[in-house]
């Protein structure tokens, strides 16, 4: 049950990394960290109660978006989803990623709500999220310690939990640039427009032809963390896309996920379309084709 | 009618400038001196159980906190949150058996969110925080969350006076055998050459109004309560809340605050009786109440859900030759409008077709779930859900156009309305039917849909409705207004219809400009105080516009009337020699003998005596106009709705790709104002076909009482939408107005069902029609 008024906390304000990261090895789990709050005030008006808000508010250099053609994406800890659907680059070589941002919440949270902020959540059904972990990426967390690059299919170890140590700040997450024949997409399912996803796709595939060199194919809210598919990867890995293969890759996908019941959706219905989204997510990255939410 | 000025004009709205510049001054905005704020303890963890130790004695030593309330520490007199019981004669009130049966504050939780006590502090935070230390210990008890459960022999009863937990059935007083009811249905079934029947479920739709609940009360140095709530029914409440706390009406004052959207959530008491025993405590100290979304979802009333089973009878050649339904809704935990909804849901029925007979029973049944009242269309978009599908199930069957089918066998003037003995007096159905059809491209779209293969789906559907213009003569419509004719020339308007964003203030304004051929400036609408105004059932059953148009219609031309008997014997003609222009009033061909309407207030209040002899000038006195009116008929507007769809046969998610609304309005004083309630009434009407549905687990706890986890349509799952209004002027709506406010809501549900119908060839009996449902029909049915 929510209350109308939050629980009392100190509301810190550091002015560099630095300051951060002071205030992280001072503090550890007795504080959260506010970039976007879009998920932390409202947990705060829930049970939620943290002594501690570090707020990044005036820390300079985290909004960085700058994409390299050999480096490939980096995000800084500020940038937004709205940044994220502003960005060329990103339309241009990471479609699953704007493609997520597109249908992300609302316009108001878009342009608060960071994109960094949605992978610390480690939700299983976030949408920029699951679109990242198709692309695949590194995280930069930070402490007093030093500095670290943790790959995002080791950051979420399970349903609100990551790898992130509690003196860590996540700096950034880098984006590998894409190679030749490099395609991607997004696609979810949900009950309004405006909703969490009740499940959600994303796949990066690297493409000669119509064959399929390498396959990235991950998924949301079919299990207690994002999940990839590497039955479905392996399927890909060197064939060619046909409508047989999209076929078959339809009809295994439900024997890789364990989706439950849930307020959005029931496990049993996720089991039935988690197949059709996973072929159409592949078609959508292949022809642009079947973008129709 | 062409003569027509103001009404039938898209003037300003009153109300818009403040809400959107944000100057509108809400119950939550209000602020007072000294004030206190109240948080109310409630149940969250069980639905069903008895309290059995309550601890007060920490939250009361907390910093800020001013008083702790349990039950005993307030009255225990049972009161009924609904007002329905005050709508019919004390006769018809014993024949229909409501009951009084909740309390302020309760040790016998029944629903989740059930209030136990409240603590009253300084501020709201003291309040919220003091409140966490209240400790509540409950003996779990079981939970009966349907009617098929709390129907049980063995299970537990909720009231002794209402044996089996039928809250409500249609009495036999009023309704022989317990049935709504003509013609002999079993005897008329044995002519019918198919049969059409199932059981459907209508789901517990919230009416999600913008506004949670906002309450301040003070029980001020004169001894009076006043309270300061956004409600529908400031009168009716008015009396509630001298019922509850025993006091003389004139020491309850109401002051109705600008209302964030009704839709029935407020039609009744919600908080009130919370916040005014709190209040009522601490004598002198004006208290807040602010609900939080989740609280008001599980306080307010949503609609009333449940099982609702129908079976019709048709010849080969279409004749609808009987009709049988029952609905037994899952009431809540207590009365509210049992009786109300079990009855109107079948009105509706009744009201539709001409079918040779009909019989409907209608019976609430108490449940642990949060309570039922009225929500827009009282029945009539359950009984859409069901009805309409069934009749497209059986034009299916009978190879037969379901429009077609609809022009021929709707009933029409002369024929029996939604209440037996009170025939329709005014219908253009077939004209809604016919321009719905021609603007979406019926006849073309049902022949191409047929026999589709693909993954994507069209299909295209129907629905009709009948609604009313207030509920007379089931409920005593009455609306009292005066017109105050200040010196200049300008009219107050005091009455206490409620605006809840249905645009009524706009329109009785209207209404009262043109009665009184003064121009929309010169006049003004007060509303929102209960000391003042007389006495109106308050905004309920598409209503205001008809009933309290009616009001202001009499009020105001008793002004004309005083005005043109004072002009007759200033001018020194007959009356009936007289007109009005520009607020001068003229002799009937003599250019040069005029007196203005300034001249004649003026005269009454200002400028009435000579002061050089005394002599009396003109006619001294104020001139007031005065009605209490009680509208003639219940002015029926019709509807209908056509809804194209898109169904994914591999998903089961349904896209609206178009939603055509054609309804008969009587007459549109404001168009824009009517459109948009269609445009509101479509996106719930929508939602309840596709989306909305609060639910609850096992134990009775609620599981999406915000709007995280309800699912209402947004802007963007909006189809192309089309309102067309048909014009088609009552013989007794003020300038031919029908209610417009409820019925936008109804005709989407069926037409949205029929419309996937029509797609997949199967029909969903449960609503909402969810992707998950229809995936698993497809499934079943092998695709």
């Amino acid at each position: 049950m929510t209350s109308r008024v939050m629980r009392d906390f100190d509301l810190l304000l550091p002015e560099s990394v630095a300051e951060v990261l002071d205030l992280l090895a001072t503090h550890k789990n007795k504080a959260a960290i506010l970039a976007g709050g879009t998920d932390l005030l409202v947990a705060l008006k829930f049970n939620y109660s943290v002594d501690n808000v570090i707020s990044l508010a005036l820390v300079p250099g985290l909004n960085g978006l700058s994409f390299d053609p050999v480096q490939g994406l980096t995000i800084g800890a500020k940038v937004t989803i709205a940044d994220i659907l502003k960005s060329k680059v990103v339309k241009e070589h990471y479609p699953a990623l704007w493609q997520a941002a597109k249908v992300f919440a609302t316009p108001q949270l878009r342009n608060t709500a960071t994109v960094l902020g949605n992978i610390l959540r480690a939700s299983p059904a976030g949408d920029c999220s699951l679109a990242l972990y198709a692309c695949g990426g590194s995280l930069t967390l930070k402490s007093k310690r030093g500095s670290r690059q943790v790959n995002l299919d080791d950051f979420w170890i399970s349903y609100g939990l990551t790898a992130r140590r509690d003196d860590e700040l996540a700096m950034a997450l880098q984006v590998p640039a894409p190679v030749r024949g490099q395609k991607s997409a997004f696609r979810r399912m949900t009950r309004t427009k405006e909703d969490l996803s009740k499940i959600n796709a994303a796949v990066s595939l690297q493409m000669e032809g119509d064959v399929c060199m390498s396959a990235r194919v991950a998924m949301g809210c079919v299990g207690p963390t994002l999940l990839r598919l590497p039955k479905i990867e392996k399927m890909m890995k060197g064939s060619a896309v046909t409508d047989g293969l999209l076929q078959k890759i339809s009809d295994q996908v439900a024997a890789e996920i364990s989706p439950i019941d849930d307020k959005r959706s029931s496990a049993e219905y996720r089991n039935k379309v988690a197949g059709v989204l996973v072929k159409r997510v592949i078609a959508l990255a292949l022809n642009g084709k079947g973008n129709d939410q | 009618m062409n003569d027509l000025t103001i009404v039938g004009k898209r003037v300003e709205r009153v109300d818009v400038r403040a809400k959107v510049t944000g100057g509108a001054l809400y119950a939550a905005d209000v602020q007072m001196a000294g004030m206190l704020y109240g948080k109310i303890v409630r149940c969250y963890d069980y639905a069903h159980a008895r309290v059995i130790k309550l601890d007060l004695s920490k939250a009361a030593k907390c910093k800020g906190v001013v008083r702790v309330l349990g039950p005993n520490d307030v009255t225990k007199k049972e009161y009924n949150a609904s007002v329905l019981d005050m709508m019919v004669s004390a006769d018809m009130r014993g024949v229909l058996g409501d009951i009084d049966d909740q309390n302020i504050f309760t040790d016998h939780v029944k629903h989740y969110g059930d209030a136990i006590a409240a603590v009253i502090a300084t501020s709201e935070e003291a309040a919220e925080r003091a409140a966490e230390k209240i400790i509540v210990t409950c003996e779990e008890l079981p939970v009966y969350m349907t009617a098929e459960a709390s129907k049980h022999p063995d299970a537990m009863q909720f009231r002794p006076e209402k044996p089996g937990n039928l809250a409500f059935q249609l009495p036999e007083m009023a309704f022989p055998n317990n049935t709504y009811a003509w013609g002999e249905v079993d005897d008329s079934f044995k002519e019918a050459d198919i049969i059409v029947e199932d059981v459907f479920y209508v789901s517990k739709q919230k009416q999600c109004q913008m506004e949670p609940g906002a309450y301040i009360a003070l029980y001020d140095d004169q001894e009076r309560l006043n309270c300061w709530t956004s409600t529908q029914m400031p009168k009716l409440v008015q009396k509630k809340l001298a019922n509850l706390f025993e006091l003389p009406m004139t020491r309850v004052r109401i002051n109705a605050t600008v209302i964030g959207g009704g839709f029935g959530a407020r039609l009744g008491m919600v908080l009130e009786p919370e916040t005014c025993a709190l209040a009522m405590a601490v004598p002198g100290r004006p208290v807040k109440v602010l609900s939080t979304r989740e609280e008001d979802w599980v306080t307010s009333p949503s609609r009333h859900p449940g099982k609702y089973w129908m079976k019709m009878g048709f010849k080969k050649d279409g004749t609808p030759v009987a009709c049988d339904a029952k609905f037994e809704n899952y009431k809540g935990a207590y009365y509210v409008d049992a009786s109300g909804t079990a009855f109107t849901t079948g009105a509706w029925l009744g009201g539709m077709y001409k079918f040779e007979s009909l019989r409907y029973r209608g019976e609430s049944y108490y449940t642990n779930q949060s309570i039922c009242g009225a929500f827009r269309g009282y029945g009539n978009p359950q009984t859409n859900f069901v009805m309409e599908q069934l009749v497209d199930r059986a034009c299916d069957k009978l190879g037969m156009d379901p429009i077609a089918w609809r022009k021929k066998w709707h009933k029409t003037v002369g024929d029996d309305g939604w209440c037996m003995g009170v025939p329709y007096n005014s219908c253009a159905l077939d004209e809604c039917l016919d321009r719905a059809a021609e603007a979406i491209g019926w006849t073309e779209k049902r022949e191409k849909y047929k026999n589709q293969t693909g993954v994507k789906r069209r299909g295209i559907g129907v629905a009709v409705m009948n609604h009313t213009s207030g509920a007379m003569p089931m409920l005593l419509e009455h609306t009292v207004c005066d017109v105050l004719l200040h010196q200049d020339a300008t009219a107050t308007i005091n009455l206490a219809c409620s605006d809840m964003g249905q645009g009524s203030h706009t329109t009785l304004r209207q209404v009262a400009a043109e009665s009184l051929g003064f121009p929309y400036e010169d006049v003004y609408i007060a509303t929102g105080n209960t000391d003042a105004a007389g006495f109106d059932i308050g905004a309920h059953a598409s209503r205001t516009l008809y009933v309290g148009g009616g009001a202001v219609k009499q009020a105001c031309e008793d002004v004309k009337r005083q005005l043109f008997e004072r002009a007759a014997l200033e001018l020194d003609e007959d009356v009936n020699n007289l007109y009005m222009e520009d607020k001068i009033i003229h002799v009937k061909g003599a250019s040069n003998k005029s007196i203005s309407v300034l001249t004649i207030a003026d005269q009454g209040v200002n400028n009435f005596m000579n002061p050089e002899n005394g002599e009396l000038i003109g006619q001294p006195g104020q001139i007031k106009g005065y009605a209490s009116f009680f509208p003639p008929h219940n002015a029926p507007p019709f509807g209908a709705s056509i809804a194209e769809v898109e169904v994914d046969m591999e998903t089961g998610e349904v896209t609206v790709i178009e939603l055509v609304n054609a309804h008969d309005v009587g007459r549109a004083i404001h168009p824009g104002i009517v459109e948009g309630q269609l445009d509101g009434g479509a996106q719930q009407g929508l939602g309840m076909a596709l989306t909305e549905e609060t639910y609850y687990d096992d134990k009775g706890i609620c599981l999406n009482n915000s709007f995280t986890d309800y699912k209402m349509l947004g802007p963007s799952d909006m189809p192309k939408m089309t309102n067309i209004l048909v014009e088609n002027s009552d013989p007794t709506g003020p300038f031919g107005a029908k209610g417009v406010g409820e019925a936008g809501i109804v005709p989407p549900v069926g037409a949205t069902a029929n419309a996937i119908f029509n797609a997949i060839g199967i029909q969903i009996l449960e609503a909402p029609i969810t992707p998950e449902k229809i995936l698993k029909a497809l499934e079943k049915k092998g695709r």
